[in-house]
């Protein structure tokens, strides 16, 4: 799957409209992108634009109106429910703007999740999630409840949780949003260091500044992709 | 991989039912009432109706009774002699102790009597009968000895007394045996004083040979009821249906319908005490089960609520990729768990409570083995059922709006 070209997350013409009583709200109109293995893509554009609906379906939280998705080749169209399950916890590693840990897991039982829906033993998930907190950095929090941790830390335990599945790709939308900047900084700066490492990121943010530590800067108004280049250009 | 999941549900319900310790229990409060009911209910009933078996034990084995007149509504119970016409004859008598399935019988005539002893009063039922009575019965003498043929042939003015009526006439202070008593002004010596039957209608009775009985206290020849030993067990309707043929043809008449006589068949009336106690019980239980399903539907409005309070759980869950399937169990299993862990608890408060009725209040109660596996069955029941609908509702939650929730 690998070899070939064949792009990670291939994107033709999504819609995703939204139909409310009398009018339709055109929140994506027609997206078409590739995104490929290793790359680091920031998607930016004013608020209402279409980040998150795009982001969602390129989640498999929601399918689109009309166009074609393909995660490393497979189409996405008429899956059931238990294959977009799986297809999250295997393909896909969210990251949210509100972090989203649940408030009765410590950071290792927040980190496991994946891997107990992905069907490992318990000392595996176990060993696994402390090595994750290790690498963001958190190696002696592994039993703090989220209310315990800072911010910062709790979006670090999120990143370990994406990570978790070692899935294709790691969608983060706007995750720097609820951290002051000198924290939402040392997130990107992971980000930056993971991609290093060979991951394949897709980022969302409406600051420039932010946007343009990626590669690739997709830029999206009204549910239309306006601009897509290198982050020195779009950006 | 699916049990692991499943155990890992398990984990999570208990982590989910612990971090809200004080509204759990609340929640499972209704389930532990109805569990503890239906243990102790059926316990109170299975005690009655063991009392009840216990009690027509103590009549005398492989009794039937003949009574004059037709039966009655309460036909099967024992009746009291003093109201019934009499329509049975000696020849009767003696026809029927000749029958082959036939071991033992005695004659039996009652009725109210004054009894004084110096100047004490009270009143007793006489009863006529004669020397067989404590075979047939299987009530004997505590104290003296039972009148025999010849004072039974001779109409002797002697009487054994009930244990209670001993006490009540004679006080504690006189020896009964020789005692001179009254019985509407006539008198009669006291020649033994019977054991008692626990049943205070038995004890405060006066036994009488039925020859004084029929010439002194009634009048007439007839008996009202002739009490029979059958030779076996096993063979209890095979003699009542001879005694039956019998009475029928010396009586001259056609059929049961028309007979001026019916059998007690002393099966019959453990049977229907024993429906009686059994209807008990069920009505008991089904208090109990109505009160389980109150409870079931507690657990059902706090699994909504609960539901609705982790709609983002649900969402996160399922974007980490939790299946629909992963989100049923999780709530199902909290929902056994807390109907289960009530039912637990409601079983030993039950059993506790069976305990302290007979122990302290004095009743009947015995714990069947089966109405702990009921009241188990029936938690584990509503947790299910009832856990099912919201548990349902979780697992068919759309992800982004799950995630989106407030
Ligand atoms: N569930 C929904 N029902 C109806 N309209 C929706 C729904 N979700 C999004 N929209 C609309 O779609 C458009 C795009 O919304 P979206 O959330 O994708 O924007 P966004 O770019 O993520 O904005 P922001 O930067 O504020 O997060 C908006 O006009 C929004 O009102
Ligand atoms: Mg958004």
């Amino acid at each position: 799957m690998e070899a070939g070209g064949i792009p990670v997350m291939r994107l033709k013409d999504i819609k995703r409209h939204y139909v409310m009583g009398p009018t339709t709200v055109r929140a994506l109109d027609g997206v078409s992108m590739d995104v490929d293995k290793g790359e680091f893509v920031s998607i930016i554009g004013p608020s209402g634009s279409g980040k998150s609906s795009l982001m969602n379906i390129i989640g498999c939280l929601d399918t689109p109106t009309d166009g074609t998705y393909r995660i490393n080749g497979e189409s996405v169209e008429g899956l059931s429910r238990n294959r977009l399950a799986d297809i999250r916890n295997r393909e896909i590693g969210f990251i949210f703007q509100s972090f989203n840990l649940l408030p009765r897991l410590d950071a290792l039982a927040n980190v496991e999740l994946p891997l107990i829906y992905a069907g490992l033993a318990k000392r595996e998930r176990r060993e696994k999630a402390a090595d994750l907190l290790e690498k963001v950095g958190l190696g002696g929090r592994g039993h703090h409840l989220p209310a315990e941790l800072s911010g910062g830390q709790r979006q670090r335990v999120a990143i370990a949780r994406a990570l978790a599945g070692n899935p294709s790709v790691l969608l983060a939308d706007e995750p720097t949003g609820a951290l002051d900047q000198k924290t939402g900084a040392e997130i990107l700066a992971m980000f930056a260091e993971l991609h290093a490492e060979g991951a394949t990121i897709i980022l969302v943010t409406h600051d420039p500044g932010i946007a343009r530590s990626a590669d690739r800067v997709v830029r999206i108004l009204d549910g239309l992709v306006v601009a897509d280049g290198p982050a020195g250009e779009a950006a | 991989m699916k049990t692991r999941v499943f155990g890992e549900s398990v984990g999570m319900a208990l982590r989910s039912i612990r971090g809200s310790a004080a509204r759990s229990f609340l929640t499972t409060l209704g389930v532990l009432i109805g569990a503890a009911s239906l243990i102790a209910l059926t316990a109170l009933g299975n005690g009655a109706s063991l009392a009840v078996e216990e009690s027509l034990k103590s009549l005398g084995s492989n009794l039937l009774i003949v009574y004059s007149g037709q039966p009655r509504g309460t036909a099967l119970v024992r009746r009291n002699t003093s109201n019934i016409v009499p329509t049975l004859t000696a020849e009767d008598l003696e026809a029927i102790a000749a029958l082959d399935l036939v071991a033992v019988t005695s004659p039996e005539s009652s009725a109210s009597a004054q009894a004084k002893f110096e100047n004490r009063n009270s009143s007793v039922t006489v009863v006529g009968t004669d020397s067989k009575y404590p075979a047939v019965r299987n009530h004997y003498p505590a104290a003296g000895e039972f009148f025999g043929e010849a004072e039974v042939d001779s109409r002797r003015m002697v009487a054994a007394l009930g244990s209670k009526a001993a006490v009540d006439l004679l006080g504690t202070e006189v020896d009964p045996i020789g005692a001179k008593i009254r019985l509407n002004g006539l008198p009669f010596t006291v020649v033994a004083v019977m054991e008692s039957k626990g049943n205070d209608m038995t004890d405060a009775q006066v036994w009488v040979p039925i020859s004084s009985f029929l010439r002194s206290v009634s009048g007439g020849t007839k008996y009202a009821a002739l009490n029979v030993q059958a030779v076996d067990m096993g063979l209890m309707r095979e003699a009542q249906a001879a005694i039956e043929a019998e009475l029928l043809r010396l009586h001259k008449l056609p059929s049961m319908d028309a007979a001026d006589f019916y059998v007690a068949n002393q099966l019959d009336v453990l049977g229907a005490a024993q429906g009686t106690a059994g209807t008990f019980t069920l009505l008991l239980g089904g208090i109990a089960a109505i009160s389980l399903v109150v409870g079931g539907i507690g657990i059902m409005n706090i699994m909504l609520v609960s539901v609705t309070e982790r709609t983002r759980e649900i969402g996160v869950r399922m974007a980490l990729g939790a299946k629909p399937g992963n989100v049923l169990v999780q709530f199902l299993v909290e929902a056994v768990v807390l109907s289960v862990s009530g039912g637990l608890l409601g079983i030993a408060a039950g059993v506790a409570a069976a305990w302290a009725f007979s122990r302290f209040g004095g009743m009947a109660a015995s714990v069947s083995p089966g109405s702990i596996a009921l009241a188990f069955l029936f938690s584990l029941a509503t947790g299910l059922f009832f856990g099912g609908y919201p548990a349902f509702r979780a697992s068919r939650l759309d992800p982004i709006e799950a995630l989106r929730y407030e």
